[in-house]
This record gives C-alpha cells, structure tokens and sequence, in this order.
C-alpha cells in the first residue's frame, strides 16, 4: 500500500481540481478522482475529510462556493470562484515587504499572529523581491494582547453580528451575560475596549476585553444590526479620544523627582494661581504639562512628600484621595481591609 | 511539531503565483522571498510536481524544467491555472491595515522622508488591494510612545542610522546616571516604552524606560553589535521577592499595565495579583498610586512603608493649608465602564 498523501498535498489536488472543474464537482467526484482522497479508510472518514479540508480552505481565504444542480434540489457540488481569489493587481518592493513584516509583528496574539502571517506568506508572492528588513529596524511596537475574544469580536464587527459574554461589572464585580451590537475594537493605553450598542440597556456601552470571560457567542446572521449614526459613533469614541492638554503646578523638593522636572515648561503666568503654597519650605515650582490626571495624579503621589500639586484643585484633590486611602494601607496590609470593599 | 497544512499550502500557491511570469529563479532566493530554508524549497517542488487536476497524467500536472532544476534554478513550465495571487481574507486584510496605521501614527512624525514614503506606499497599496476591508475601520490601535519628544526622536534616528547615543537616565530609585549605549530596540509593552540597549557604562545589556530617559544625544560613533541571548520577556524581572497585592474589581487596569507573576480573580471579583519586586521603590508606588483599591498585602512590609510616606506627605499638604477635604468626596473612577 503506497503511502498516504500529505495533508498540504491533498489539499493542493482539491483546490486545482475545483479551479480547473467545468462547472462543479460533487463529493462523490472528489473521492474518486482526487489524489489523496482515496485514503480514506469509510465513509465517515471521507466525509470527515472533506468537510475538514473544505473549511481549512475557506479560513484561508479560498473562495469555495457550493453549487446546487439544477435537477436535484439536494445534489451539492463545489468549486472555487475564481472572480473571487484574486488579489487586485499590485506590486511590492522589498522595503514595502519589510514595513509589512514589522508590522506583522505588531500583535502578540496568536490568532492574529495567523492572519498577519498568511497575509505574508500570500504577499510574498507579489513582492518584486524579498523583503527589507532593515528599513524600521529597532522599531518594534507592540500591542497588548487582547486576549481570545479578539479575534471572534473582530469577526463580529465586520460581519455585523450581534454577540453575547460573560462581563465582570467594573463597579460591582458581578458577573452577568451581555448582548452587544459590536460597532468598535479599540486599543489604547489603558487596555482593549469594545464598543457597542448594550441591548438591554438600548444605550452605547463601552467593554474592556480584560473583563470578558469565557468564551464570545455570535448570535443570529450577519448584518443583523443597523450600525451607528455617525453622530452616535463619534459621541461614543469621544470618550476615548486624547484628553487636551493642561497645566500643573507642583512643588517639588531639591534635585527630586527629575523625571518630572525634565518635562516642565517655562512658566507662562500658571504660577500666579498658586500662590497658597508658593515659593514655601524652599521647594522649586514647576510647571508640568499633562493629559491624563489619573496617571499624574499616580506619578506625583509615587513620590510621596517630594512633590506636593499646588494647581489645579481637582488633581491636587485626585492625589489626596489617593494618599488618604494609603495612609490606612498598614492596617489593610495587615487583612483589616476586607470590610472597606 | 510539523508547520501547519494550511501554511504550507499558502506557500505553495504563493510559489506557483511568483514563479509564473519569471523565466527561473535559484532556489535559494525562492527560500529568501518566502523565508524558508532551502532544503523546505526543494520539499515543496517536489510537492508541486506532483500536484495536478485529476487524471494525474503528465499533462495534468505542475511542471517545471527539469535542467533547469539541475542546475538549481526553479523554472515553472505549467501552473494548471494556479497562476494568480490569492487575495486577503477579511480579517488578514484588518489586522494588517490596523498595524500598518499604528505604525504611521506612533513612528510617522519621527520617520525621514525616505522611510515615511515607504511606510505611506506600503499603506495606500494595501488599502487599494483589499478594499472593503480597509474602508471598515474595525479596530482601532493607538501606540503611545511616552517620552519626551526629543528624546523619542533621538532615540528613533540613533536606531535607524544605528549610532551610540549619550543617555542622562533617571533609575527607580531616582538615582540619575549619564551613560553611552549602542541601542539595539525599542518596544512599547505594558502602557510604556522601553529601550534595549547595550550599556558601556555597564558592560551589558539594560532596558531603559523611555520616560525616564531624562535626555538623549545622537553621537558620532557608530552602534557596535553585541551578541546578546534573547530575552523572553524583557519586561518581566527575574529576579526578586514576590509580593501579593489584593485589590478590588475596578482596579483590573492593574493587571493589564503591571508585569505579573500571576493574576487571580477571586468570587467576588476582586482580584490578586502576585508581582515579582526587584525594587522595593517600584513597589512603594504601585502601592501609593492604587491605594484607594488595595485591599490587603502579603507579606505586609512595602505597605507599612506606603503608609508612612503617604502620611508624611499629607502632613507636608496639611503644612501649605493645601490639605482640602472635596465637598461629596469627587471620586473619580476609571470612567463609567459598561
């Protein structure tokens, strides 16, 4: 008995055939004239086999369509649309191959490592040469994981496909199912987020991914949702956009905290706000530009008494808050603090 | 473990779509263009030659030439039909595009003209070839690189044109150091970006945290290399003692921008998180920054210390008059989440 065909081989064979097939082939053709299907040992295993092999091709992008005849209502053949595989006409070079390897590398989880890899390899193929990596070199950015409901959410926004998970509650910890019109995959500092219309709530609500558990359920057909207005999808991601720039005016201790002091700006007449406080126990006022008032306020309460916040009130209030919780940190750390949550 | 079928099979029709139109390729920048070695080049024409429509006569098959084929050059005589490039699939074309945007966001202002043209054809080919998929703007990916701007920039032109540079750099435990390295990589990872870099100061190869680059200077000297080992994550430290930080549920951003050993969630969906302390400082602040969330800490000592410091800074407020209590507390939140 010759030895069976490798899995790559068969596969090839089948995607030839129904290329090259006049109209369609049916399962019954495959089997007995495509190389490697006659190693099926039953029945069950052709069928196992072919359906397999069938969606293996379809996840790679092989546009296998199923064709009915036209005498039998149940009599299914295939073949391969061949207006639907073709990339369009284009050409890269070496350089455009290797910004598009750098950015491959970009993600670090696994199912999108597939896809960015397959994009490649059938890229590859239209690349005047192979590719540069030179062109970036050193420049690796990378994204967070976003975890395993990545990528069926990003199937879901593209197909407009309504989903259904388990969510941990930001506030309360419960865990409850929702049922989301996914508009929106977002990656920022703070994490990976979801956006969509929460459908019992009938309001836009935004996830983060961290929070998902277990796994991501598509419920219904795709397209099954009216996406956002522009206006609701603005108003959504507005949320998340970057903060404007504001000023702070600290107080910081002699030759302290001189990461923060690499950042301060002239002073332009913020100082005048903050007279309370100024110019006392011989500390430098500085003026810090920032963004973010969370991440200020937990950079400038690291440092302890180094740098107090003279301006604005409401940071100054942000990094009290913080200090007053750690203030009572001795006696959570010693498992009194159970009753605060 | 053997590559993927649907891999290899990529690659083969990647093979026959490439060779078609060219008059024979060597074997070794077939292997080149696909990243393979030259033994795989071999197995997968051996593969492709025997591939065909069925019938599986001569005329059915794949073939290429075979003195060509002596002679180590790959020469396609027939390709079955197999000759056109296979387009990206929907999500192969978004996850690529969102990258590829990233990249031009976060690298663009910093890039000379040269790279930022590549960068930009790269983007407008893919965009016109995938279509529908790049018009559908899915996700989103934002890259921040913090550190000051000239600092990025030196450190992004001393990669590029692979050159020393002079850095005055800030540890954690605030002790500031002026150092030469030969930079290696920059990589962004838990919410900061970090620079891998030979240090001559040390003899040795250091992670700098960008934000903590206090000034960086392009020098004359070109970068040597360094023959490094790999490091598996090299934000995560090996060494140290662990420490578990109990915290409540909305503190989950936590987990996400702190490398840890270890993360639990707990039935009530508060969590703990087991972090490795190579600096008793880092751990201080971590602990100061998230306060208001921590519900306990084992073993207790960095807590203790946070306590004290935390008082010994509201008695500095206490001391301007700036120790203000806010009217209905002004509890802000990581922002209404769902």
């Amino acid at each position: 008995m010759p030895a069976p065909t490798p899995p790559a081989e068969r596969l090839l064979n089948l995607v030839i055939a129904l290329v090259n097939t006049g109209r369609r082939m049916t399962k019954e053709q495959v089997r007995r004239s495509v190389a490697g299907y006659a190693d099926a040992v039953s029945d069950e295993a052709f069928e196992r086999m072919f359906e397999r092999d069938k969606d293996t091709l379809r996840e790679l992008g092989v546009p296998v369509v199923t064709v009915t005849g036209a005498a039998h209502g149940d009599d299914v053949g295939y073949r391969v649309d061949l207006e639907a595989w073709s990339l369009p006409p284009l050409e890269l070079t070496p350089a455009e191959l290797g910004v598009l390897g750098l950015a491959a590398q970009l993600w670090q989880d696994q199912a999108l490592r597939t896809d960015t890899d397959r994009a490649l390899t059938k890229l590859r193929a239209v690349g005047e040469g192979p590719e540069r990596p030179d062109v970036l070199a050193g420049l690796v950015p990378r994204v967070r994981p976003g975890g395993a409901a990545l990528a069926p959410l990003v199937d879901a926004v593209h197909g407009r496909q309504v989903v259904q998970f388990a969510y941990r509650a930001a506030s309360t910890g419960e865990l409850r199912t929702r049922t989301v019109e996914p508009w929106h995959l977002l990656s920022r500092r703070g994490g990976w987020l979801l956006i969509g219309r929460d459908r019992d709530r009938d309001a836009p609500r935004s996830f983060r991914l961290t929070r998902l558990e277990g796994p991501v359920r598509r419920l219904g057909a795709p397209g099954a949702f009216v996406p956002p207005s522009r206006a609701e999808h603005e108003a959504s991601l507005a949320r998340w956009g970057e903060p404007p720039e504001r000023r702070a005016v600290l107080a910081v201790l002699p030759e302290r905290a001189p990461a923060l002091r690499a950042r301060a700006v002239p002073d332009a007449g913020e100082t005048d706000a903050a007279l309370p406080g100024r110019g006392s126990d011989g500390r430098d006022v500085l003026v810090v530009p920032y963004r973010s008032s969370r991440e200020l306020a937990e950079e400038v309460v690291g440092h302890g008494a180094a740098v107090l916040v003279l301006d604005p009130p409401e940071l100054r209030l942000a990094v009290l808050r913080r200090l007053r919780a750690a203030a009572a940190l001795d006696a959570a750390a010693a498992g009194r603090g159970d009753g605060r949550g | 473990m053997a590559e993927r079928t649907g891999e290899r099979l990529l690659r083969l029709l990647g093979m026959v779509a490439y060779l078609d139109g060219r008059s024979g390729v060597p074997v070794e920048d077939l292997a080149e263009q696909f990243g393979v070695t030259t033994a795989q080049v071999l197995q997968d024409i051996d593969t492709l030659w025997v591939t065909g429509t069925p019938g599986y006569f001569p005329h059915d098959l794949i073939d290429f030439d075979a003195d060509s084929y002596e002679r180590g050059v790959v020469r396609l005589t027939e390709s079955r039909g197999m000759t056109r490039p296979l387009r990206l699939g929907a999500r192969e074309a978004t996850v690529l595009l969102t990258a590829l945007r990233a990249l031009a966001s976060s690298l663009g202002p910093g890039l000379d003209p040269e790279r930022a043209a590549v960068l930009a054809s790269a983007t407008a080919k893919l965009t016109a070839a995938t279509g529908d998929a790049a018009a559908d703007a899915a996700l989103d990916v934002r890259i921040d690189l913090p550190g000051r701007p000239p600092v990025v920039a030196a450190v992004e032109r001393a990669l590029l044109e692979r050159r020393r540079l002079h850095l005055r750099y800030v540890d954690t435990a605030e002790v500031e150091t002026e150092r030469d390295v030969d930079p290696q990589r920059l990589e962004t990872g838990d919410g900061h970006a970090y620079l891998r870099a030979w240090c001559h100061l040390v003899a040795g190869e250091r992670t700098f945290r960008l934000d903590r680059v206090l000034d960086a200077v392009v020098l004359d000297t070109p970068a040597e290399d360094h023959a490094v080992p790999a490091v598996a994550d090299p934000f995560r430290p090996s060494e140290g003692d662990v420490v578990t930080v109990h915290l409540r549920s909305r503190a989950r951003w936590v987990a996400e921008e702190t490398p840890t050993e270890d993360v639990r969630t707990l039935e009530d969906g508060s969590f703990e998180l087991d972090v490795r302390v190579q600096h008793p400082a880092w751990l201080q602040r971590l602990l100061l920054s998230v306060a208001d969330d921590v519900l306990a800490v084992r073993p207790p000592g960095a807590a203790v210390a946070a306590a004290g410091v935390a008082r010994d800074a509201l008695e500095a407020y206490a001391g301007l008059g700036l120790d203000d209590v806010p009217p209905g507390d002004g509890r802000a939140g990581t922002g209404g989440l769902g």
